[in-house]
């Protein structure tokens, strides 16, 4: 074997994924070459630099986005699954929907009329009692339809302040020079708000605030109360970001607590070792 | 180890006492357990993260890049097929929105593009282009932002992300054969440049 064919197989022997007895020839060639241990050499070292690149970690801001944007696709319209697609048979039916539609539509007509032709001259007291009863089982039906609306309004109306609450949270966030007042309002916000989104984007603003003594502390004195893992697990990656030694009792408890989840309780343990 | 996922998601999930695999979380994700896509969120932005930083050179747009690859699982789901690799399908996806970011990167004024402003110091050596060499990881990073962007994509890929020629090939839509090949010339592009760099240092 020549030179230029067993470098060309050098990447391959340094690969681990090439099997230890794979290119016998090309390792005989560069055990006997030493131009070719030195390219050898190189390309080992490129690839033991290329190893030791370190990778950071990302800031915060991908975790709260993630789980922001997971929170409004589970909210959304859209998550609403994507119904099948239609069968063959159906695709085709379907083409001639517009000519099929009106002729069902007429020949129910049809029926109606043969029917009530039929059924009107043989009108009896208990064809009446019938009718009567139908008439009954119709208006109870339409009282269940109303109560219906009546509770998706006032789930609408109960819907709709979350995302005046996420507007105010966003405007607090984008308040630069942010008051005491502000800082109050998301700290509240993290503390109180029902949804999982607002407290997330509550936290989120309250970042660049970390230097504030006060922030920290509401955090922390949060952190034990929230229910939301995702929630919590922001929270302690805030707390481990901004350093706060203050903390350490409160992810001891939680690192050892076997209510909270797995991955809240690594993510304690993480942020322990952090500060 | 593949093989052991596979089995596992072939198992009830609800009883299964070990956690789920990679792909039986995105199965769920795929049928409606939008949450399962957290488990995945918390398993592979690190890497994630890591491949695209070391891809584009930059912080902010690595980061941008890895928060559409999650919104892009989340809207393309439905397409996830039972027989597909979760960490294969996910490279796939960087790699497409990688290539956007590029696209769009190209469209901007020239001058404002580090990674350019590097390639320009390569021919005329200067302070800045010095101080930007001081160490290793500061070398290797010039290095590979120096090679070509196809270049760099397969060696991340092939190095990095602990991934089989099979998948990588179906990552960059080439044959196996071609994928090696090109990891093979990547390799070789980034020890010259590597080389040469570490020689302009010493002189």
């Amino acid at each position: 074997m020549n030179c230029p064919t067993a470098r060309a197989l050098f990447p391959d022997l340094l690969d681990a994924r090439t099997p230890a007895g794979a290119h016998a020839d090309a390792r005989a060639h560069l055990a006997s070459c030493p131009e070719c241990q030195r390219e050898f050499s190189a390309l080992s070292q490129t690839l033991a630099a290329l190893d030791a690149l370190p990778t950071p970690a990302p800031t915060p801001r991908l975790r709260t986005n993630f789980y922001a944007m997971l929170e409004e696709e589970k909210h959304s319209a859209a998550s609403v699954r994507s119904p099948a697609p239609p069968l063959p048979g159906t695709r085709t039916a379907a083409r001639f929907a517009w000519l099929l539609s009106p002729l069902a539509a007429c020949a129910l007509v049809a029926l109606g009329f043969l029917a009530g032709a039929r059924t009107a001259p043989t009108a009896s007291p208990a064809g009446e009692d019938a009718t009567a009863r139908k008439f009954a089982q119709l208006e109870k039906q339409l009282g269940d339809m109303k109560k219906l609306m009546a509770i998706s309004i006032i789930q609408q109306q109960q819907a709709s302040p979350t995302n005046e609450r996420l507007q105010e949270v966003l405007v607090a966030a984008r308040t630069e020079n942010a008051s005491e007042k502000v800082l109050n309002d998301l700290l509240a916000a993290l503390a109180f708000d029902p949804s999982a989104n607002v407290r997330l984007r509550a936290l989120e603003a309250l970042y660049p605030h970390a230097d504030h003594q006060a922030v920290r502390a509401g955090i922390l004195a949060t952190l034990p109360r929230e229910q939301n893992p995702l929630v919590q697990l922001e929270m302690i990656d805030f707390v481990a970001s901004a350093h706060d030694r203050a903390a350490a009792p409160a992810l001891e408890k939680i690192a050892q607590n076997a209510a909270f989840d797995r991955s809240v309780r690594d993510a304690a343990r993480r942020a322990l070792a952090q500060l | 180890m593949v093989e052991t996922c596979r089995t596992r998601a072939a198992l009830p999930v609800d009883t299964a006492p070990e956690p789920r695999s990679d792909h039986a979380l995105m199965l769920a994700v795929r049928d409606g357990e939008l949450d399962a896509l957290g488990e995945l969120f918390e398993r592979h932005h690190g890497p994630l993260f890591g491949f695209l930083l070391k891809h584009t050179g930059q912080r902010t747009a690595a980061e941008d890049i890895a928060q559409t690859v999650f919104q892009r699982m989340l809207k393309y789901r439905h397409t996830y097929r039972d027989e597909g690799r979760f960490a294969a399908w996910m490279y796939h996806l960087a790699r497409r929105c990688a290539a956007d970011h590029f696209r769009k990167a190209n469209a901007a004024p020239h001058a404002t593009d580090p990674a350019d402003l590097q390639d320009h110091a390569d021919d005329a050596p200067d302070a800045g282009a010095r101080a930007a060499v001081r160490d290793d990881h500061a070398l290797l990073h010039t290095a590979l932002a120096r090679l070509d962007r196809d270049d760099r994509e397969v060696l991340l890929l092939a190095r990095f992300q602990e991934l089989s020629f099979a998948e990588i090939s179906g990552i960059l839509e080439c044959s196996v054969g071609a994928a090696k090949v090109r990891a093979h010339r990547a390799l070789h592009a980034l020890r010259t440049v590597y080389f040469k760099l570490q020689h302009t240092r010493s002189a």
